[in-house]
C-alpha cells in the first residue's frame, strides 16, 4: 500500500511539475539553454534564441550590430522574404550573435536584447530596435534611457529589466559574440553564414534575397 | 561656356581617362557602399531609401570625371598653376571617404585599428554621409566654374599672344 502511495506521489509531482514546465514555456521564448550549441564553425551559444524550428536543416546566423544601417537595410528588405520562404516553412532557422562594434551604444543595446531575453521577449526587443533605428550612430536613439523606455513599451518587467541593463549583466556574453565575429573572419555587419548539412557559406553585407535564395536552395 | 569642354575633350586621352576615372569612382563607391556586392555573386542592389545615396555617388563620379581631367588638361598643356587642381581632387576624396566608413569593411577596419578615435572618426562620416557627398558635389561644381574660366582666359591669352 506504501508503495503504491509513493509511486502515485511520484506520478502526480510529475504530472504537476509537466504542467508548470508547460505553462512558464508556453509564455516564454526558448532560451538558449545548450551550453555547448555551435553552428558549423561559430560558437552559437551565447548569441540569440533561435528563431524558427531549432531542428530546420540549416541555420543562417546573423552577425549584425543595432546602429549599423545596413542592418536596418537588410532587416526591412531582405529579412521578411527569407522568415516567409524559409523559417515560417521550417526549411531554416536564424540565430543573431552581436558585433557591437559601431558606437558606445552599441554594446549596451545589444546587452538589453539579453535582458529582453530573460523575459522571454528577445525577438520582440530585437525587432523594436530595428524598427526603432534612427540614422545617427550614438545620436542618443540607444542610449540607456530610450533601451529602457523600448523595455516598457514592451510591457517587460522594468525593476528586473532595469536591474539587468544596469548591472552590465550580459556585458561578458556580447563581448563573446564579438570575439566569435572576430575568429570566424566577420569584418563588417551585417554577415552571415548559412550552416547546412554539408557545410557553410559566409555572405557579407545587406544582400538582397535573390543572393540568399541561391545559396538555400541547393542545401535543402 | 562648352568651348573649353570640347577643347579638352577633343583629345581622346582625356575622354579616356575621363572614363577610367567615372568607371573606377562609380564602382569603387558603389561596391563601398554596398549597392554592388561581388561575394559569392555579381549582384546590384537598390535598397528602398538609398536611392538618395545612389544619386549622390553617380553625380560625385560624373563631376570627377569632368574635373579632374579639365584640371590635368590645364596643368599639363597650358602648364599654369597646379594648385587650382586642388578642389577637383578634395572634392573627390572627400565624397568617396563619405561613403567608405560605415558598418562595412573599411568602417570595422578602421575602428579595429584605432579604436575610440576610429569610432569617433567612423560615426561622423557615416552621420552626415549625405551631407558631406553634398558638399564635396558644391566643390566640384566650383571647381568647375572657376577651371572654365581660368580656361577661357588662359586658352584666350595664347590665341592673342
Amino acid at each position: 500500500m506504501n508503495k503504491k502511495a509513493v509511486i502515485l506521489g511520484v506520478i502526480i509531482v510529475a504530472i504537476v511539475a509537466g504542467i508548470a514546465a508547460s505553462v512558464s514555456s508556453s509564455s516564454s521564448e526558448t532560451v538558449n539553454l545548450d551550453m555547448g550549441r555551435t553552428h558549423g564553425t561559430i560558437s552559437t551559444v551565447m548569441g540569440s534564441a533561435i528563431l524558427g524550428d531549432p531542428s530546420a536543416p540549416i541555420t543562417i546566423v546573423e552577425f549584425g550590430d543595432y546602429q549599423c544601417h545596413q542592418c536596418y537595410n537588410w532587416f526591412h528588405n531582405t529579412k521578411p522574404a527569407i522568415t516567409r520562404d524559409y523559417i515560417e516553412t521550417g526549411k531554416a532557422n536564424l540565430v543573431f550573435v552581436d558585433l557591437a562594434f559601431l558606437g558606445n551604444d552599441s554594446p549596451k543595446a545589444a546587452q538589453a536584447s539579453y535582458c529582453a531575453e530573460d523575459q522571454g521577449m528577445y525577438w520582440d526587443y530585437h525587432d523594436l530596435l530595428y524598427n526603432s533605428q534612427e540614422p545617427k550612430i550614438d545620436g542618443g536613439w540607444a542610449n540607456s534611457e530610450r533601451l529602457k523606455a523600448f523595455a516598457f513599451s514592451l510591457d517587460l518587467d522594468m525593476e528586473l529589466f532595469e536591474s539587468c541593463l544596469d548591472s552590465g549583466k550580459y556585458s561578458k556574453r556580447v563581448q563573446y559574440n564579438i570575439q566569435q565575429a572576430r575568429d570566424n573572419g566577420v569584418r563588417g555587419t551585417p554577415g552571415f553564414f548559412i550552416v547546412g548539412p554539408d557545410g557553410q557559406q559566409q555572405i557579407s553585407g545587406a544582400q538582397p534575397f535573390s543572393v540568399f535564395k541561391q545559396i538555400l536552395d541547393p542545401m535543402i | 561656356m562648352m568651348q573649353p569642354i570640347k577643347l579638352v575633350f577633343l583629345n581622346f586621352n582625356y575622354v579616356l581617362l575621363s572614363t577610367v576615372i567615372f568607371i573606377s569612382m562609380m564602382t569603387g563607391l558603389l561596391i563601398l557602399s554596398e549597392y554592388i556586392f561581388l561575394d559569392p555573386y555579381v549582384v546590384s542592389h537598390l535598397p528602398s531609401g538609398t536611392e538618395l545615396g545612389f544619386v549622390l555617388i553617380l553625380t560625385l563620379s560624373s563631376l570627377s570625371a569632368l574635373v579632374i581631367p579639365m584640371n590635368i588638361f590645364r596643368i599639363s598643356i597650358l602648364k599654369s598653376s597646379k594648385q587650382k587642381m586642388g578642389g577637383g581632387v578634395v572634392g573627390s576624396i572627400v565624397g568617396a571617404a563619405a561613403g567608405a566608413c560605415s558598418c562595412g569593411p573599411v568602417g570595422f577596419a578602421v575602428i579595429s585599428t584605432f579604436g575610440s578615435v576610429g569610432a569617433t572618426a567612423t560615426a561622423f562620416l557615416t552621420n552626415y554621409e549625405i551631407p558631406i557627398r553634398i558638399i564635396a558635389i558644391a566643390i566640384l561644381v566650383v571647381t568647375y566654374f572657376t577651371t572654365i574660366k581660368s580656361l577661357k582666359v588662359e586658352c584666350d591669352i595664347r590665341s592673342r599672344s
